[in-house]
């Protein structure tokens, strides 16, 4: 039997589908079965960014109304035998799938699957409310902005009443440099103001634009910072000990400025 | 212009079943334009039960869009004409955009683009007078004979009756020609699109 | 050559990282102090309870309100008393 995330964040363009690829992606590079849910229905992106778009013929309204079986509409991913998109319907909109179903189409997926990862749409609205139902734990991105922190705040605030206990925190985005001379929320500032334990920190990468223009999760490439940051998340989903990984060493400026005076 | 929730109102086909495009499916490559060569490849199922039904509740004719039925008078010696003389045409003089669905019980017309995550579903042909990236079904209720043309043919998925083919992994050559895609031996082919070849030039 | 240009970029920056944390702090305690009534109705009850057990007061009367001003969130409470008891509960319990 298997586990159901949900990938939330309130606010929009903060990562969640970025985050569930990559952490996905990392879950099935470590040989566990994973299925990826798209529940933004109507502005679906997860297929783009695992670069399955062009083999959707089925979608998760298909599915939720009994159009074909489930295994007709999870495609299949090019990389990892194990890993499986279940994509959302872009022609729909949010009413055509209702809690009750997918509370029903979680549990049939975690008979199949180890881990049921769902991506979550930004907002509290239907959307929000379907992709919560059938979750057993719950991972909130946030990155270190106000406005971000405090959407984050009041989807923990929402996951608690909905009696997902203990949501995960992912800070996204995060940059060491800006922190250091303080101009940046630190992770501590964050924790502190949420109280909620955290699963990981990304750094602020210019690789996951690369990544995601061509399709390609960024835990698969070794020296993305981001994907680093990502294989260890995915690692600790696992049930592994990972300790933070050491954001500074290599911080995107100052890994430039050595290139630049010749170090490396 | 037809822009159907999808959630309301019946499917006007029925998407094939066990297909899956999991597996690579063959890649398009680009033969020479004037030679015609089969240039996408196809994935078919000549499987009986995805004999699409005959819609029982079509979508609502747009009533602000102007739609006539096929010029009758060039059709009589050509029977591939014929089949589709009595079609309905619709003209969407605008850009589908992401989201946007287009079910039509004939044929469609766009004068504009046709965006990624867009789809256009038609019981006949399909023109598009720009780009095509988004996902386009010909011959929805089952006419093999239907054909998708455009400026640019570059769709996320292009299915003609019961076949399903889709643009190959990484990166491949835009298109330069208008083209049309056919279903030809059981085969979806693309080819240049040719003023006054054979019968595409006479389409009512 | 990090430390330079923390010097040079830095320290003087006036800290936003600070003043987004703090009015981070104070939003999120309006957010959350948006509380139902509910739950105000609970915490009379309870603060009944506790009260009770030094003080007779008039139950009907009792207001208990969440005040936000610019900076700061109150719970203001206003309790009449009616009489004091001669015992309080600590007395009771040695009792």
């Amino acid at each position: 039997m298997g586990e159901v995330i949900v990938i939330t964040s309130g606010k929009g363009g903060v990562g969640k589908t970025t985050t569930t690829a990559n952490i996905g992606t990392g879950l099935a590079a470590l040989g566990h079965k994973v299925v990826l849910v798209d529940t933004d229905i109507g502005l679906r992106n997860l297929d783009v960014v695992l670069g399955l778009e062009n083999r959707i013929v089925y979608d998760i309204v298909d599915v939720t109304h009994g159009n074909c079986r489930m295994k007709q509409a999870l495609i299949k991913d090019k990389r990892f035998e194990g890993l499986h998109l279940l994509p959302a319907a872009q022609t729909k909109d949010k009413t055509a799938v209702t809690p009750d179903q997918m509370r029903e189409l979680c549990d049939n997926l975690k008979k199949e699957f180890d881990y049921v990862i769902i991506d979550c749409p930004a907002g509290i609205e239907q959307g929000f409310k379907n992709a919560i139902a059938g979750a057993e734990r719950a991972v909130v991105v946030t990155t270190p902005e106000v406005s971000a922190v405090r959407d984050a705040d009041r989807i923990i605030g929402l996951l608690e009443a909905a009696e997902l206990r203990e949501p995960k925190l992912i800070i996204n985005r995060l940059r060491p440099l800006m922190v250091k001379r303080g101009d940046m929320m630190s992770i501590d500032d964050i924790i502190d103001i949420l109280a909620v334990d955290l699963l990981g920190v990304v750094p602020e990468d210019e690789l996951i634009v690369v990544t995601t223009n061509k399709g390609e999760p960024a835990v698969l490439d070794g020296n993305c910072r981001a994907g680093q940051a990502y294989r260890n998340m995915a690692r600790r989903i696992a049930g592994e000990d990972v300790p933070l990984m050491d954001l500074e060493a290599n911080d995107g400026f100052v890994s430039k400025l050595k290139k630049l005076i010749g170090f490396k | 212009m037809k822009k159907d929730k999808g959630s309301k109102g019946k499917k006007l086909f029925v998407k094939k079943a066990d297909d899956r495009l999991s597996e690579d499916s063959p890649a398009k490559s680009k033969g020479t334009p004037d030679e015609g060569v089969p240039s996408m490849a196809e994935k078919k199922k000549p499987e009986k039960s995805a004999a699409p039904d005959k819609p029982d509740k079509l979508p609502e004719k747009p009533d602000h869009l102007p739609e006539k039925p096929a010029r009758k008078n060039t059709v009589e010696s050509d029977p591939w004409q014929q089949a589709f003389a009595d079609d309905n045409t619709i003209l969407i003089k605008r850009t589908v955009r992401s989201g946007q669905c287009i079910q039509f019980d004939g044929n469609v017309v766009v004068m504009g683009d046709v965006n990624p995550g867009s789809e256009i579903i038609a019981a006949g042909n399909v023109v598009v007078m720009g780009a095509l990236r988004g996902v386009v079904h010909a011959g929805a209720t089952g006419r093999e004979d239907a054909t998708v043309s455009a400026f640019k043919l570059q769709p996320t998925q292009l299915r003609i009756a019961n076949h399903i083919t889709r643009a190959p992994d990484g990166d491949y050559v835009a298109p330069e020609h208008p083209e049309i895609a056919r279903i030809k031996d059981g085969v979806v082919v693309i080819e240049t699109y040719q003023m006054g070849q054979d019968r595409q030039s006479k389409i009512g | 050559m990090l430390d330079f240009l923390l010097r040079v970029f830095g320290k003087d920056s006036g800290s936003s990282r600070n003043v987004a944390k703090e009015r981070l702090r104070l939003v999120l305690v309006h957010d959350r102090a948006d509380v139902s009534p509910q739950l105000l109705d609970d915490l009379k009850e309870d603060l009944i309870k506790v009260i009770s057990n030094y003080m007779e007061i008039d139950e009907k009367a009792l207001e208990v309100n969440l005040d936000t001003s610019d900076k700061t969130v109150a719970l203001v409470a206003n309790i009449p008393v009616l009489r004091m008891k001669r015992t309080g509960k600590r007395a009771e319990k040695i009792g």
